[in-house]
């Protein structure tokens, strides 16, 4: 139950997050949407920099890691959105900026991804050889 | 818009994370398998955003609602950054086969759900 309230709190500060910069960089139907890229792609760097790093720490407790994992960076981050910017951009005869929205959504993401997961697994790797005890990442489903 | 939409979007977009965390709890990742708790809310979530682009076409919805279903529910429901990094630890496990097909599998129902459900809808 304190998980689900921890998912709860951080869902509500990543939706809040992502509105506010909806509201603050706002697109027409026909417009490129960069207000959800720019939340995709940053939200994918962080996950990827805990599920790399600090998430393989022993001492981070797990209500810290629902929070912000399938909480705050789930939320802030969106499918749906990228789905109907693109029905959206089709139908407003913008095919073109479709495709170029789909494709930097993708490698823009992914690239983030990956280079989260990459500079958290070094700063993982530093503390371990400073001396703070190993753990290995248990494979429990919870890294969203 | 007013401070209860506002809050409105806020708050469903915490209760529908809620939703996609006990989902993807029910349904937990397996070596090697597609992460189905994510694929399931990423494309329902999808579904239903269509649903709300065609239903706002015809104004059969007012853009209050438009606003909480599209930005919260939608939103808080699915996500990228899970959907990314999981993508990438199947890779990272040499599953490259079930990370190609993760990416591509949800792309293809993602889109096929949402345009479906706005070509119902409108």
């Amino acid at each position: 139950m304190r998980l689900v309230l921890a998912v709860f709190c951080g869902g509500m500060v990543g939706t809040a997050l992502r509105f506010t910069i909806d509201l603050a960089l706002p697109h027409s139907d026909a417009q490129f949407p960069v207000s959800t890229l720019l939340a995709n792609t940053l939200g994918a760097l962080v996950l990827g920099w805990l599920v790399g790093g600090l998430w393989t720490r022993p001492e981070v407790p797990q209500w810290l890691k629902v929070a912000l994992g399938p909480g705050l960076l789930g939320a802030f981050t969106t499918f749906s959105g990228v789905m109907v910017s693109l029905v959206a951009l089709s139908t407003a005869d913008a095919v073109g900026l479709a495709w170029t929205y789909f494709g930097a959504t993708i490698v823009l993401g992914f690239v983030a991804a990956a280079l989260g997961l990459w500079t958290g697994g070094r700063m993982a790797h530093r503390l371990r050889r400073d001396g703070l005890p190993d753990l290995e990442l248990p494979d429990d489903g919870l890294t969203q | 818009m007013s401070a209860w939409v506002a809050l409105s979007v806020v708050a469903s977009g915490g209760a529908a994370a809620v939703i996609r965390y006990l989902v993807s709890r029910a349904l937990p990742v397996r070596p090697g398998h597609l992460p189905a708790g994510i694929l399931i809310v990423n494309v329902a979530g999808a579904l239903l955003g269509g649903l709300v682009l065609g239903l706002a076409e015809r104004a059969a919805i007012s853009e209050d609602l438009q606003l909480i279903i599209l930005t919260g529910v939608c939103g808080g429901l699915t996500t990228f950054s899970t959907w990314s990094v999981e993508t990438l630890e199947l890779l990272d496990n040499g599953r490259w086969r079930a990370a190609l097909l993760n990416v591509g599998v949800t792309l293809v129902l993602g889109i096929a759900a949402c345009a479906g459900a706005y070509l119902l809808a409108r």
